[in-house]
């Protein structure tokens, strides 16, 4: 089995869509799914790194295994429904404290899943994978199903999250940047939402290597060093 | 969900060896060290069996026990664990809470009486950390509350080493070198009893299930988690599997890579740790013991002791294979790859893969077909072999055995099917192609490019053209045969000249266009053959066909000796006279030749371009004879005789002048003689008898091209005079003469000009003329002007310069040194080059001879 270089996980409410989203993202189609049972991982080539993606279970009953799957993340995902609004609020009162163990650089990404079910997110659907940054609600006058939750009230929590951290807001990626609308359904946003954090993630995973010791040892030391470093892309 | 069968349970110990019909006896526990098997039971006994495994070709292996010995621990508790240390042939028995050494051979006591006290369970390291070989390390849940305790035991004494308390009270432990993975009551901890760091790994309610802590390999440890879940754990406290879903009341756990095994009340089941996916299940009632010992599991109740024999591997893949789940076969193999050495499990990979392609390929699954086969570098034939009649006849190919697919054949596979048989043929066409040039192809080039050609053929597909073209591996007897019978003519044709058979393949062609075959690939075969002998090498193919093609189009067929590539004409039989000799038969062939010869390539020889011409004479004469009025081909014909005879300087002209005597054709006459320098008698001719006056002004032209301007004005005076001398009483011969004046007046001398014209011409008339006469004239006069004040002026440099040289003196003395040579002036004569420099003249003139020498300047 290939070790992970980095780890991603999912957090969020039972039936928000995180299993949705991440086969969204990694098989490119939307089947039914079922209740996740304990939790499911992904391993996902990204560049030269493996980067693992959790999927957890939002079911009470496993609640206590958060913790164990946050250990050492470097990334977590926690995603809500925009059509209900308790959702949101979980995230908070339970799974926040869950991120404790995670790794102190650990990044925070908000989604709000299921914009397909709403008015705008018909429209947004039909517009593909257009950027949500002009989803205001404002100009949409009668929604069938309007929206719950506005990104505003994610973009809330992310910063009450960097409060709960103690991070300074200038030292982590903004909360635009961090804070995103999707929909597992149509696809809308999800490759975005992922590739945002897998290029968040890579230089995390550069930064680690060069402070810990290698594992090989390297016979032409003298260029060694660098050759780690320059990524290609990075 | 689809099971697959991964273990057979099988019995070990029947019940009447352990008991007898002593109806309360119950096994407690049991230990299995290679064929060394131990039972404790509930009334303080210790059974020791050998345990003989017998392979049973097809199926699985079946197990004696015989008994060894069993003795009386001498207590009236029940033996609670046993394990085995085999490096110290000691037994470590647990029984009334404290753990005794007992010899395994007789189960004797270790005459030091050394042994644990105060021990509710224990677990031994696995990954010891001590390092001496004559011991092992033990760690215990003491009875006292909230302690865990490190012993060593070698083989006649015990040492503790390390106390740890907890925070709550622990139910089970499993350690792996330093860290202690423990069941508290409310949660699963991972403690590090060298630094005494612990780390939580997940809350789990110890009242409501058993709790499960099972080391599975080097630092990661399976847990039984909440809701069912067999969770996997690092010592660094993370999970680096997802978790299985067994049921909710496991009371055993074990790995038989790659498989989790647990147990409850009424099962086992068996998941795979690759994809979490439960594989089997096996009714089991009252099992109480389940254990892995170094890879052999051994399940019991409280009367017996079965043994879950797996299957192996390759027998579970072929199993997977067989209900077509591919994924999974090919997951299970992947997940073996540590299992089995490097090189065996390749081969294995390899032929896995390869089975799974031809599965797709079954189910018309092409893409994965192809990627599998790919990835699984299959020999191509085989699956070539799946097509009848596509691998060659001569080929030695024969399918591997075992067989990678149950098929016999296409049809078979298709059942008929028409069109899935198209489909397939279809992607074997694209297949190969794509192979072909790949390094999967080597060592069978033939057989591949033969089988593609034989599907091409068949299905009347464009790229056989393109195969039979480029280079090939094609086999003749085998693809002819084909190409035969599907009625590829044509692309036989090629494969013969791919074979160097040229004349087979010509012939071939030629049936075609004769009719006698039917092909219909190209509808300009013919032009093809002439192409095709144009650039052939074989003379004798060429001549041997050369009647055939001029039979069938005199123009297009002679191509084959006018377009042959030019270098190898001088060697061979392809000379000219050898080829007008053939041409006899065929004047329009021969026509073309000729011109090919005198007009592109220019060949000077009188005799060609006299044959050229009578052979455009007759025809034109021809012309005449059979058509009163003139259709445009005579004037072409004629046109072009015309331009030969102006042009070519090199046919005979007496003998074409007496051919043409009485033939009314005044112009070619008048050609003609001017060719022999009778300019009066052509221009006599054109104006006379033709009264064709733009011809004569042409002729006047064309017949001093290339020659003096004193020619070309003898020839336009001649006109001129020819024009006047009639006298003003025909008056279209003085138009023609003013017309002629005043369109050429640079040709003409003004001065003798108007000496011989009439004095009644007004000089309105020749106004033109005039105007021309004299701006010429002027024209000439100003530019001898500025040539003879240019010539004036070089002069004057010439002389400046001259003065300049002579101006100063030049003093040689003994102190100067020639330039070149370095040595002092002996004499008084010395070369001086224009910037001052003094040289011997002997130096001035070897330097002169020899340029690589250093160069003071240029000499004047």
């Amino acid at each position: 089995m290939r070790k992970p270089d980095s780890k991603i996980v999912l957090l969020g409410d039972m039936n928000v869509g995180k299993t949705s989203l991440l086969q969204r993202y990694m098989e490119r189609r939307f089947p039914d799914t079922v209740s996740t049972v304990g939790g499911a991982f992904y391993l996902k080539q990204w560049r030269s790194y493996n980067i693992s993606i959790w999927d957890t279970a939002g079911r009470e009953q496993f609640h206590g295994l958060g913790s164990m799957y946050c250990r050492g993340a470097a990334a977590i995902i926690l995603t809500y429904d925009v059509n209900h609004r308790q959702s949101l609020v979980e995230l908070e009162d339970r799974f926040l404290g869950l991120t404790d163990t995670a790794s102190k650089d650990c990044l925070f990404a908000i989604v709000g899943n299921k914009v397909d079910l709403t008015e705008e997110g018909a429209l947004a659907g039909q517009e593909k994978e257009e950027c949500s940054s002009n989803m205001d609600a404002g100009d949409c006058v009668s929604p069938r199903a309007p929206k719950q939750v506005q990104l505003e009230d994610a973009v809330a929590l992310y910063k009450k999250i960097l409060k709960y951290k103690m991070l300074d807001e200038q030292d982590v990626p903004a909360a635009e940047q961090m804070c995103f609308e999707t929909s597992a359904k149509t696809g809308y946003n999800v490759d975005l939402l992922f590739e945002t954090l897998f290029d968040l993630v890579v230089p995390m995973i550069l930064q680690q290597r060069a402070e810990r010791p290698s594992h090989t040892v390297d016979i032409s030391s003298h260029k060694s060093p660098k050759r780690t470093r320059s990524g290609c892309c990075a | 969900m689809m099971s697959i069968k991964a273990f057979t349970l099988v019995s070990a110990i029947e019940r009447e060896l352990l008991m007898g019909d002593k109806e309360r006896v119950n096994i407690e526990c049991v230990e299995c060290c290679g064929r060394d098997l131990y039972v404790g039971t509930n009334d303080c006994f210790v059974y020791h069996f050998l345990l003989e495994e017998r392979p049973v070709p097809a199926g699985p292996a079946t197990f004696t026990a015989t008994k060894q010995l069993h003795r009386h621990l001498g207590l009236k508790k029940p033996v609670n664990e046993l394990r085995a240390a085999s490096a110290l042939n000691r037994l470590l028995v647990l029984c009334d809470n404290s753990i005794s050494l007992v010899n395994m051979l007789n189960l004797e006591p270790v005459p030091s009486g050394a042994r644990i006290k105060g021990a509710a369970t224990f677990a031994l390291n696995e990954n010891p950390v001590s390092g001496d070989p004559f011991c092992v390390e033990v760690c215990i849940i003491s009875v006292k509350r909230r302690t865990i305790q490190m012993f060593l035991v070698y083989e006649d004494r015990v040492q503790i080493v390390k106390e740890v308390s907890t925070p709550e009270q622990p139910l089970a432990v499993a350690v792996d070198g330093h860290f202690l993975c423990l069941a508290l009551t409310t949660q699963y901890i991972i403690h590090n009893y060298s630094t005494g760091v612990s780390q939580d790994i997940f809350p789990y309610c110890s009242e409501e299930r058993p709790s499960i802590v099972k080391r599975i390999v080097r630092q990661e440890f399976l847990l039984a988690g909440p809701g069912g879940l067999g969770m996997f754990a690092t010592v660094a406290g993370i999970s680096q599997r997802a978790p299985v879903h067994w049921s909710e009341n496991v009371i055993g756990a074990a790995v038989s890579f790659p498989y989790v095994i647990a147990l409850d009340d009424e099962f086992i089941t068996v998941h795979s740790m690759l994809d979490q996916q439960q594989k089997q299940t096996l009714p089991f009632k009252e099992g109480h013991i389940l254990q892995d010992f170094e890879g052999r599991v051994i399940v019991a109740t409280s009367k017996g002791v079965y043994i879950l024999v797996p299957l192996p591997l390759e027998k579970q893949i072929q199993d997977l294979l067989a209900s077509r789940r591919v994924e999974e076969a090919l997951v299970l193999a992947k997940g073996a790859r540590r299992n089995i050495p490097k090189e065996k499990f390749q081969v294995m990979y390899r032929r896995i893969l390869q089975q799974a392609g031809f599965i797709q390929f079954a189910q018309l699954q092409f893409l994965e077909a192809k990627e599998l086969f790919r990835s699984g570098q299959l020999d191509v034939r085989e699956l070539i072999s799946l097509y009848p009649f596509l691998l060659p006849t001569s080929s030695s190919f024969t399918r591997s055995h075992p067989p990678l697919h149950e098929y016999a054949d296409l049809n078979q596979l298709t059942q008929g099917d028409q069109e899935k048989m198209a489909k397939c043929k279809r992607f074997l066409m694209s297949y190969l192609n794509e192979v072909r040039s790949t390094e999967v192809a080597n060592g069978y080039k033939e057989d591949i490019d033969t089988a593609l050609l034989k599907l091409y053929a068949e299905a009347d597909h464009d790229s056989l053209l393109d195969l039979l073209v480029t280079e090939n591996f094609c086999l003749l007897t085998d693809s002819a045969a084909w190409l035969e019978k599907h009625k590829k003519y044509f692309a036989l044709g090629l494969l013969y000249h791919y074979n160097n058979q040229d004349a087979a393949a010509v012939q071939l062609w030629v049936n075609i266009v004769n009719g006698d075959v039917q092909d219909s690939t190209r509808s300009d075969l013919y032009e093809y053959i002439v192409d095709f002998l144009t650039y052939c090498l074989d003379e004798e193919l060429v001549w041997a066909y050369a009647d055939w093609v001029l039979q069938k189009s005199e123009e297009v067929g002679v191509q084959v000796f006018t377009k042959r590539p030019l270098d190898e004409q001088q060697k061979n039989s392809f000379n000219p006279d050898n080829i007008i000799s053939c041409l006899k038969k065929y004047p329009k062939a021969l026509v073309k030749y000729l011109e090919y010869l005198v007009i592109d390539k220019k060949l000077q020889k009188e005799e060609y371009h006299t044959h050229l011409a009578v052979l455009y004479l007759e025809e034109v004469l021809q012309q005449r004879a059979s058509a009163s009025s003139k259709g445009t081909e005579a004037t072409e014909t004629q046109a072009k005789l015309r331009r030969l005879l102006q042009k070519s300087d090199l046919y005979r002209v007496h003998f074409l002048l007496e051919r043409l005597q009485g033939a009314g054709l005044p112009m070619e006459s008048a050609i003609l003689h001017g060719k022999l320098g009778e300019h009066e008698k052509a221009l006599h001719i054109l104006v006379h008898e033709l009264q064709d006056f733009a011809a004569a002004e042409d002729y006047c032209l064309w017949c001093s091209e290339g020659r003096d301007p004193p020619h070309r004005q003898h020839l336009f005076h001649t006109l001129l005079a020819i024009y006047l001398r009639a006298g003003p009483t025909t008056h279209e011969l003085a138009v023609a003469a003013v017309d002629l004046l005043n369109r050429h007046a640079t040709e003409f001398d003004a001065a003798q000009v108007l000496q011989m014209l009439p004095d009644t011409w007004s000089v309105q008339l020749l106004c033109p003329f005039l105007m021309g006469a004299m701006r010429d004239s002027i024209h000439a006069r100003r530019t001898m002007q500025v040539a003879l004040g240019l010539a004036r002026s070089e002069n004057l440099i010439y002389t400046y310069d001259k003065m300049k040289l002579k101006g100063s003196s030049i003093r040689l003395s003994d102190k100067k040194l020639c330039q070149i040579c370095q040595n002092p002036f002996c004499e008084p004569v010395f070369v001086r080059y224009p910037n001052g420099g003094l040289v011997h003249t002997h130096c001035a003139a070897s330097r002169h001879t020899n340029p690589s020498s250093s160069s003071p300047g240029t000499r004047t």
